[in-house]
């Protein structure tokens, strides 16, 4: 699996996308779309990297492009 | 503005690509290399729709053009914001990225989506990618056109090696895949 930006996070990065990956192939794409059991794992993964995002500036620069997914939204978010 | 396009289809299932597609810039892929970090900024799934929902941060390190650098300046280190859409009943992947640096002298925005092959369904899936790149920068149109055919050029370069590296992926995921069940089989 790809790197995390923030080398401290890289265990538990590691351990999300291992979860995701599984819980994805064996379960969403077969119809199990609400089960969420790396839920836990997202938590710690993403507190660890908010401090990265933040100590780099990326998160302002995230506040700016986000304003525009309302469109992608809006487009692919929902079934036609 | 400039547009580049591209399709092809891959000799896979589609739910083979779109669960190889969260690990194309994995050390199988030893094409897309410039890509240093993939990270999850969240993800949902729609309860009414049952569509996945995920924003990543991608960074890449990539030298640029010496022209391109001295008028822009900055490291080689850029970052690009993607959501994703996830159908499951449709079968369908869209993924939608945006330039977060350099985001105020470059536009590029790019749409990739993977769906069942129309000719071949079951086995076979479809890639389509498109790339609309627009300089924002002030000035001549001289320059800004420069900007954007160079922006396509490497744009190109990046999507060829993407498709090869990706080929990779797959071929390794359907192997570990099949390993993985036969060990599954013969420990039940």
């Amino acid at each position: 699996m790809a790197a995390s930006i923030a080398p401290e996070c890289n265990d538990i990065k590691e351990k999300y996308d291992t979860c995701f990956l599984k819980w994805y192939s064996e379960k969403y794409l077969r119809g199990n779309t609400t089960s969420n059991e790396c839920e836990d794992l997202f938590a710690k993964y993403k507190t660890c990297l908010t401090k990265t995002l933040k100590e780099r500036g990326i998160d302002n620069m995230l506040d700016e492009v986000r304003k525009n997914t309302p469109e992608t939204d809006a487009e692919y978010n929902r079934r036609t | 503005m400039k547009v580049f396009s591209s399709l092809c289809t891959f000799d896979y299932s589609w739910e083979e690509v779109s669960t190889a597609n969260w690990r194309k810039y994995c050390p199988w892929n030893d094409k897309s290399t410039h890509v240093v970090g993939v990270d999850t900024l969240s993800r949902r799934v729609d309860p009414d729709t049952g569509i996945l929902r995920t924003e990543r941060l991608i960074t890449c390190n990539q030298t640029v053009p010496q022209w391109v650098s001295s008028l822009f300046g900055g490291s080689p280190t850029s970052h690009v914001y993607e959501v994703s859409y996830v159908d499951p009943v449709l079968k369908k992947v869209t993924m939608c990225s945006t330039n977060l640096t350099w985001a105020n002298v470059l536009n590029v925005r790019e749409t990739v989506i993977y769906q069942p092959s129309e000719s071949s369904p079951p086995s076979t899936t479809d890639f389509q990618q498109e790339a609309k790149i627009t300089a924002l920068c002030g000035g001549w149109q001289k320059i800004k056109n420069k900007v954007e055919e160079a922006s396509v050029e490497r744009f190109k370069e990046n999507a060829k090696h993407g498709r090869e590296g990706f080929e990779a992926v797959l071929e390794m995921s359907r192997r570990v895949f099949s390993e993985q069940r036969e060990r599954e089989t013969s420990a039940a």
